[in-house]
């Protein structure tokens, strides 16, 4: 037992001293939050700097554009993904709606003919004697008339979903309020009758608990999931690393002939596991400072972000990061002991972990429909287990069962491959020729 | 010196694949000695080492250290020195060393005093806070000795142990080894450098493609191969010295000979023989050299290329 507390003490402290170690640690959750809200940001920069020209051929409209006006909501988003951005971007905002410049022209004649200028500028792209454009809205003339008319939006990009989300439904809220002006509906009647509803999600549990926030609790799967998945693939990697190097500089030899392969193993792996929980730990509290620092602005601003975190999953956490985390760590180990250099280990890991990514790649609809029977087969499936059982447990409430089956079925795997594994190891750690066929391994596994 | 056998090795076989690496090989090891296992590249020496370690286990046969055939128990009481670097090269030396006490079931506060002795004894007092990479590769085998032996083992099992070492070195650890044999410890370390094997070991095991072919104290062994060797050092061209009546094989380096004379025949001849074409440094009338007997045992085939410092 002291020899292998020996090897989990060795292996613990070579990692946790390393620099690359307590760099991820530090930076990782700033990277996170940076790939998540860093796109968003961007999005809103761009929607805030756009010089747009709005041609309105039915020149009645001028009231909706004019810069004291502020913009309505959103009336009627093109799609969800385009109305949680322009939630997610407001909300980094303070709360502020974003400005987007526009210069009105008012054409009584040919709409067309009266934009052909502006469309020569968004051609020249600045590079004429004219400002910049970045877009051109032309507002057909029987827009009130036709109920098949089209805006059309001239850019020189077509992706910019959020700018056109925003015109159009500032010309189609005053559309309608014109259209009711014309049945003598004064301005505030107007706007009361076309004042929209928001939808708000709430979770219920069986307990009777009601939570609101469900689109944050979608985002914090994400960040959990990913939190699962990158410590295992990152210290995964190092135990192979390690043990390939052990085999090249043929210290197992001095191991192998100190201790029994199965305390060793034992040892390294043990010592592995604690060097990842130490990282979710300290990303764990460095996330929860964050968030009570942020939290309390958000709260200013009217997002509850505690709503989306229910801190008893934390314990879960812990659970499915282990035997997630242990899962993999023995297949990395295998990788490693039968090869001979860090690139026979990694091309016979690659495929293995395309397959473990799978519940990450599949995230999206798994989070969307924890109870879709996808995500209940890969929450009890050996290996995705604890990945999509987590992901599940975050945004709704499996039954208990599930779960408990979920943790018998990784423990299950996590003592069959650690037994695999020791066998494998003990031969495999020592045989320095080619590596081993699948026939080899099988042949090892029941004679070792 | 006690006869009381501490290893025993019994038709012990080792096969990998379609090698076969060791073939019932036998000898035992007194308590107390230093005894050579020798033998040319790819004889077993290695891989006979690695069995003797509980490492590998032997196909067929028996391996019985301090009177037990229980790998596991005799583990913390065996050293070993394996033959390539078996060392962390990104670990400290101090930090290395007392895991590797650790791992034979010493605790480091009990093994630090030790190894601190140790390092000074081995002149590497100022690297022990280096890592292993930042050593040269003299003073990597210095540590690499000195985690053979600093968990207090009884017996030593070293694969060429003086490989990489200067002549100062080489010096300093023949008399720690000897230091060690007199502590009553027991030392089995295998070469292929004759020469130095002659310098200290008591007993040789010589093996060949997996067999033992000579066996016994080195002493004895030489005087079974008879009086009959004449050890020459000359000045001048001494290519003649083979084809001189009276010799039956000779084996010239530049300015020294050995030569096997043809039984019956006359030292004294052959030494008139050569002063008129020589001029003789020395010339001795001895048993042959333990590379001698080793060409004459394990095949002359090794002569031609045989490195320049195994001439002793």
């Amino acid at each position: 037992m002291s020899k292998t507390l020996a090897v989990l003490k060795r292996e613990y402290l070579e990692v946790v001293r390393k620099k690359s170690f307590i760099i991820m640690t530090l930076i990782f959750p700033f990277l996170m939050a940076a790939l998540m809200f860093v796109p968003t940001l961007l999005m809103m920069k761009g929607i805030e700097g756009k010089r747009v020209v709005v041609v309105d051929g039915t020149a009645r409209l001028q009231e909706a554009f004019s810069a004291k006006r502020p913009t309505p909501p959103p009336e009627q988003p093109a799609s969800k993904a385009a109305r949680e951005l322009g939630k997610r971007a407001e909300t980094q905002a303070g709360g502020k709606a974003l400005e987007l410049k526009t210069d009105y022209v008012a054409a009584t004649g040919d709409a067309k003919a009266a934009a052909q200028p502006y469309l020569d500028r968004l051609r020249e792209n600045g590079s004429g004697r004219h400002e910049r454009l970045d877009g051109v809205l032309l507002i057909p003339s029987d827009a009130f008339t036709n109920t098949d008319a089209k805006l059309v939006y001239y850019s020189r990009a077509v992706s910019d979903i959020m700018t056109e989300e925003r015109l159009a439904s500032t010309v189609n809220h005053a559309l309608s309020r014109e259209r009711l002006a014309g049945r003598g509906i004064g301005a505030v009647e107007a706007d009361r009758l076309l004042k929209r509803l928001e939808l708000e999600g709430v979770k219920v549990s069986k307990s009777g608990e009601e939570k609101k926030g469900g689109e944050l609790s979608f985002l914090v799967g994400f960040i959990f999931a990913a939190l699962l998945l990158f410590p295992t693939m990152i210290h995964g990697q190092e135990v192979m690393r390690g043990i390939v190097q052990e085999k090249t500089e043929r210290v197992v030899e001095i191991l192998i002939s100190s201790m029994p392969s199965f305390d060793l193993l034992s040892g390294k792996v043990m010592g592995l596991a604690l060097v990842g929980l130490t990282q979710v730990g300290a990303w764990l509290a460095m996330g929860g400072a964050m968030a009570v620092y942020t939290g309390g602005a958000a709260l200013v601003a009217g997002v509850n972000v505690f709503q989306a975190v229910d801190l008893r999953v934390i314990p879960w956490f812990f659970v499915f990061f282990l035997l997630g985390y242990l899962t993999f760590v023995c297949i990395y180990a295998v990788g490693g002991a039968i090869s001979n250099s860090d690139k026979e280990a990694q091309q016979f890991m690659g495929p293995i972990m395309m397959v473990a990514m799978v519940p990450w790649m599949l995230a999206f609809p798994i989070l969307q429909n924890p109870e879709s029977t996808l995500a209940t087969v890969l929450s009890l499936v050996p290996v995705f287990t604890p990945i999509t059982m987590f992901m599940r447990i975050i945004v709704s409430e499996p039954p208990l069962w599930q779960i408990g089956i979920s943790v018998a079925v990784s423990v299950a795997t996590v003592v069959a491959f650690f037994w695999m594994t020791a066998k494998i190891f003990r031969v495999g750690i020592l045989s320095y020729g080619k590596r081993p066929s699948p026939a080899e391994l099988w042949r090892w596994l029941k004679v070792a | 010196m006690s006869s009381d056998v501490v290893l025993a090795v019994r038709g012990v076989n080792k096969t990998f694949g379609s090698v076969r690496a060791v073939d019932a090989l036998s000898f035992s090891v007194a308590r107390g000695t230093i005894t050579g296992l020798l033998g040319r590249n790819g004889a077993g020496k290695t891989t006979t080492l690695r069995m003797i370690n509980g490492i590998f286990l032997p196909d067929s046969g028996t391996i019985e250290l301090f009177g037990t055939t229980d790998a596991a128990a005799a583990r913390d009481r065996i050293g070993y020195l394996p033959e390539e670097r078996g060392l962390y090269r990104k670990m400290k030396v101090i930090d290395q060393l007392l895991f590797l006490a650790e791992i034979k079931g010493h605790r480091p506060s009990d093994a630090k005093p030790r190894a601190e002795t140790w390092l000074r004894r081995f002149d590497l007092w100022e690297k022990r806070a280096s890592k292993l990479e930042e050593l040269s590769k003299g003073n990597q085998q210095k540590v690499q000795l000195i985690g053979a032996l600093l968990h207090d083992p009884e017996v030593l099992t070293l694969d060429e142990p003086m490989s990489g070492l200067d002549p100062v070195n080489v010096v300093l650890v023949r008399s720690i080894f000897k230091e060690l044999k007199a502590e009553g410890r027991t030392i089995l370390l295998s070469t292929h450098m004759m020469g130095e094997a002659e310098k200290m070991v008591d007993d040789i095991v010589l093996i060949h493609e997996g067999r033992t072919v000579l066996a016994g104290e080195l002493e004895h062994v030489k005087s079974s191969f008879g009086s009959n060797t004449v050890h020459l050092a000359f000045e001048g061209d001494g290519s003649f010295l083979a084809g001189l009546p009276g010799v039956s094989s000779a084996r010239v380096d530049t300015n020294a000979a050995e030569l096997r004379l043809v039984p019956g025949s006359d030292p004294q001849a052959v030494l008139a023989a050569v002063v008129p074409k020589l001029r003789v440094t020395r010339f001795e009338i001895a048993a042959p050299s333990l590379e001698e007997i080793f060409i004459d045992r394990v095949g002359a085939g090794t002569v031609a290329n045989r490195p320049a410092e195994v001439a002793s």
